[in-house]
């Protein structure tokens, strides 16, 4: 009886231990570098990125932890909304610490040398602050200057804008200060601070020869301390800290300002580090549908290795040896590219840092780049290539041959990694699991939505397509519908970069819109503040002299509460179990009164009550919608008002829907008329200018004649926000820009990859009759098809997420710039075009005979 | 001692195939990326056997490759690399040898070469040679022949060398 094997005893050898496949990698790879290499170069401008946005979240940190004090400019700070005790000064004079003080308030300020004005963030300095860190000035001597009286400093960018230079003056208030210099920098101050409130200095004593703080004035106060010793930073803050809620004041460390800055930054970091890893996931895209060709393509070679007896891990090792070693190699190059681009970073990030940065090389930034390389060469390697696995040796006579369906787990295993792999790896770059899970979920959406998008698009244009359209236009639409194409992946690729850009767009032009006041003519475009009741009329009155309409004059009292349905401030704010935030309860709130409706408010519940002298009543008040929830409040519920000290118990009549970008000012609470008019009050008048030269003119007699009232232009805030977006955009271009390049790359190594097609296809056409000038023009015309359908799609979907957003997220009305986005849809058409020509010329110009022969 | 190859798994025939069995294809099926010599050596490095470049270099100047040890597939004539693939057959002394139709892709004066070349190094190896081909004069160069139509056996004679 013959004795059968079934199964024999071999040697397993690992990977590590199978030198053939080793020497096999290298024989089969030393033909196909180039175009191996673009495969995982795909990953090198996402790992690039990562590694850039790492070593500069590595070295701020570094930064704000060597330059902690420098930050806050003192040992510790007091910050209050209105003139300090005597008593704390009293406690602080019994330590020997030394005080400086500011006391800072918006104000216009007029430029003699223009007569221009405009609203700044006055800032009235005693002291010697800062005690950590430096204020730099040009000149040099100007701070010391300015501490004599009559002088003034400005922001660099804001005497810049209104060429103020050291010999002129400027009006604030009652005074005229001279130029004293520029403040180039200040600690806590920054780019981003001088966009949004530039400041202008002047000296403490000088305040108040202003005349600008008057009953109303919003003006903070600090008090900067230097302590001798970190003990003593500690004893004193456990001295004052009981004094906090008795004088309404509040308290800020190193420890604090470091860790609000730490945190802010931090969010910052957060948004811009997922931005380089989407290139890096887009990178990663590219390799696995590469690599997934590449092993289509290897079919053939690994069914003879099986027939000379390779096992199927064998084959696979040959070929993920080689992708898996060159992803280490584009890994690499990305980390060198990285360090490079880190040195461009806080140029380009310098509005966002408060410190400067001393950029060196994070090792542990590379080192997490490195492993990130690693790890995603793995993954998005291992799935494409596991098929070569399970490559019969029959497909040596039968091409078409196809195994049956085969459970593998490895790829199972795979598969769930790759799951996992965005999750874990956004989780430990937000260090929250939840952002990481929602941060994967919502690319998986976007990138769903890419591929419905390609997938749609491309459905319509095979269904559409003229029939009657050239040759050419015809023969360059149907190469991109070739087998082992790969379309879609790159319309996902090059789409996503598009869609990052033109959505910015559409959301910086948006929000511009709502700024810009253009849908209604009668909305006002200037608030008029901190008009004391007794200019009222001459306030009114200049605004009518100067035919100007007067669309609002509104009263303003400022209030407290001090009861909230029956329940005591204390009695609140020592309660964490409810759910009433502390801010509602001791911040201090703007009301108005009137006894109808503004035109950008509408009564939702309730009703308008107006005051009767006559009842004991308590007063009837409207609240906005949102803040009732916030504050748990119901029509009919209670609560008691501190104005200026005098307690006014009212309830909750009528909930009102606030449009508040609408013709502001708008409010939280509005009282009927007949309780407040006797309550110290300032008043504010709302107009409209469309002339900028009216409106010069205008401001310039305002300043003269009401000094303490000040304006805010909108136009100029329009520009504020145009400068912050323009400061925004440059980091988010920047980066979209890494997922654009990554999607050139993938593009480069899929033209590549479809080279050897697309010889015998052009090979065919020439024996047929083409000529050069032809072939060139299908593939100028293919790849511009390919750039206009990936921009389209990146297009279409940014549509439709910018309308989501400006429709539920900001709110506000949806605009969009069309030669803005044509703009990216023609920048993503020539790019695409140029890098598919540039790696096709050499198919292009190849003469046929050369190429058949080569072919044979 | 037989192998029960339908009980096997993927990988052990792979191990049978590489320690019993050779195969010459119509269309050759060298590896593009290997050069001849590569080519030949890739059986027995796969058994992890050290310093067969001597005996490749002996097949192939067996085969009258001797000058073309370091050309690739694509540098290859039609019969160059078909005698590369015997090469590359021959190398495991293998105790069968399926040929698919070995002259099918080539013209008849390389065809009548390489058939001669095949059944001296057939005798040479003592191997078994299952040789398919639609060719019957090359057929009739076997000692036995198994006719099939359709997938079927419809024929079987045996040839008894002069």
């Amino acid at each position: 009886m013959i004795e059968y094997i079934i199964k024999i005893k071999r040697k397993a050898r690992s990977i590590f231990r199978d030198r053939w496949v080793w020497r096999m990698a290298w024989r089969d790879a030393r033909h196909n570098f180039s175009r191996l290499f673009l495969f995982t170069a795909s990953l090198v401008t996402g790992i690039a990125g990562v590694i850039a946005i790492g070593s500069l979240n590595y070295s701020l940190q570094d930064d704000l932890d060597r330059n902690a004090k420098e930050l806050l400019g003192a040992d510790l700070v007091i910050n209050s909304n209105k003139k300090l005790s005597k008593d704390i000064f009293k406690t602080l004079d019994s330590t020997k610490v030394t005080l400086a003080r500011d006391a800072d308030m918006a104000s216009m300020v007029m430029f003699m040398n223009t007569r221009q004005s405009r609203l700044i963030k006055l800032t009235a300095l005693q002291g010697d602050f800062p005690f950590y860190g430096e204020l730099r000035t040009k000149p040099p001597q100007a701070y010391d200057l300015m501490k004599t009286g009559r002088y003034a400093m400005l922001d660099e960018s804001l005497a810049t804008q209104y060429e103020v230079s050291s010999d002129d003056s400027i009006k604030i208030g009652n005074s005229v200060f001279k130029v004293a210099g520029v403040v180039t920098k200040i600690p806590g101050g920054g780019a981003l601070t001088a966009t949004l409130a530039p400041a202008v200095y002047i000296s403490l004593d000088a305040l108040d020869s202003t005349g600008l703080v008057q009953f109303g004035s919003r003006v903070g106060y600090s008090v900067y301390i230097k302590t001798l010793s970190e003990n003593q930073t500690q004893e004193l803050v456990k001295k004052i800290e009981p004094m906090k809620k008795k004088y309404g004041f509040s308290l800020e460390t190193v420890e604090g300002r470091k860790r609000g800055l730490g945190q802010s930054f931090q969010s910052v970091y957060r948004f811009f580090a997922m931005l380089a890893f989407v290139a890096l996931i887009l990178g990663c895209l590219g390799v696995a549908s590469s690599v997934h060709i590449y092993a289509r393509e290897k079919r053939e070679e690994v069914a003879v290795l099986r027939c000379v007896g390779s096992s199927g891990w064998q084959a696979f090792n040959i070929y993920f040896i080689q992708v898996f070693v060159l992803g280490i190699v584009g890994s690499l190059i990305g980390a060198v590219l990285g360090m490079g681009i880190q040195q461009v970073v806080p140029v380009i990030f310098k509005s966002f840092i408060p410190v400067e940065l001393k950029m060196g090389i994070s090792w542990e930034a590379v080192f997490e780049g490195l492993l990130l390389g690693a790890i995603v060469s793995l993954l998005f390697t291992i799935l494409p290539l596991i098929s070569v696995r399970f490559v019969p040796p029959l497909t040596v006579l039968r091409a078409d041959f196809q195994p049956g369906r085969i459970f593998s787990k490895t790829k199972w295993a795979t598969v769930a990694l790759i799951v996992l792999f965005p999750v874990a790896a956004a989780s430990y770059q937000t260090k929250s699991l939840l952002t990481g899970v929602f941060f994967s979920l919502g690319l998986a959406v976007a990138m769903g939505c890419l591929a419905l998008v390609a997938i749609a698009l491309l459905f319509l244009v095979r269904k559409y397509f003229p029939k009657n359209a050239s040759f050419l236009f015809r023969h360059a639409l149907s190469n991109l519908f070739r087998p082992n194409n790969q379309t879609r992946v790159l319309m996902v690729s090059i789409g996503l970069g598009a869609f990052i850009i033109a959505t910015l767009s559409i959301i910086q032009n948006s929000l511009l819109h709502q700024v810009e006041f253009k849908g209604n003519t009668n909305e006002s475009n200037t608030i008029l503040f901190d008009i004391q009741p007794n200019q009222k009329d001459g306030v009114v009155k200049l605004i009518q002299h100067h035919q100007l309409p007067v669309n609002q004059v509104v009263p303003i009292v400022t209030c407290r509460i001090s009861e909230l349905k029956g329940r005591s401030f204390e009695s609140l704010l020592n309660d964490t179990t409810d759910k009433v935030p502390e801010w509602v309860v001791t911040r201090e709130y703007r009301v108005t009164y009137r006894d109808s409706l503004h035109h950008s408010e509408e009564l939702i519940k309730g009703k308008l009550h107006q005051f009767n002298h006559n009842t004991k009543d308590s007063v009837s008040v409207t609240i906005s919608e949102g803040m009732h929830e916030t504050m748990g409040l119901e029509a009919g519920d209670s609560l008691v008002f501190n104005v200026q000290g005098i307690l006014i118990k009212a309830h909750i009549n009528g909930i009102r829907k606030v449009d508040w970008p609408k013709d502001p000012p708008n409010f939280i609470f509005v009282f009927p008329k007949g309780v407040l008019e006797k309550a110290p009050q300032i008043w504010v008048a709302t107009t409209r200018v469309d002339d900028q030269q009216k409106s010069g003119l205008f401001q310039q007699e305002l300043v003269m004649d009401f000094p303490n009232v000040s304006l805010i232009d909108l136009r100029l805030v329009l520009n504020t926000v145009n400068a912050l977006f323009a400061k925004i955009g440059l980091v988010i271009r920047f980066l979209a820009l890494f997922s654009i390049l990554t999607g050139l790359v993938v593009l480069a190594g899929a033209v590549i990859n479809s080279k050897f097609m697309r010889i015998k296809e052009y090979v065919l056409l020439r024996t047929i009759g083409a000529r050069t000038n032809q072939i060139m023009k299908i593939t100028l015309i293919e790849y511009s098809y390919l750039g206009l359908f990936s921009a389209m799609t990146g297009l279409v979907l940014s549509l439709s997420a910018s309308w989501l957003l400006t429709r539920f997220f900001f709110k506000i009305e949806f605009a969009f710039n069309a030669a803005e986005l044509l703009g990216v849809g023609a920048g993503v058409v020539f790019l695409t075009v140029l890098i598919g020509w540039w790696n096709s010329r050499e198919v292009i110009m190849t003469p046929p005979l050369q190429v058949l022969r080569k072919e044979n | 001692m037989g192998f029960k190859l339908n009980a096997m798994d993927e990988d052990d025939r792979a191990y049978v195939r590489n320690q019993y069995v050779g195969f010459v294809f119509q269309n050759f099926q060298l590896l593009s990326t290997l050069t001849a010599l590569e080519n030949v050596m890739v059986p027995l490095e796969l058994r992890g056997d050290k310093h067969v470049e001597p005996k490749a270099m002996e097949l192939l100047s067996r085969v009258g490759l001797a000058d073309r040890t370091h050309h690739y597939p694509s540098q290859l004539s039609g019969v160059e690399q078909q005698r590369v693939a015997m090469a590359r057959a021959f190398i495991t002394s293998p105790k069968i040898l399926f040929a698919d139709e070995p002259t099918g892709n080539l013209d008849e004066e390389n065809a009548l070469h390489l058939t001669d070349l095949l059944f001296e190094m057939n005798r040479e190896e003592k191997t078994t040679l299952v040789l398919v081909t639609h060719n019957l004069e090359l057929a009739q160069k076997t000692e036995r022949i198994l006719q099939m139509k359709g997938g079927k056996l419809v024929n079987e004679r045996l040839i008894i060398p002069a």
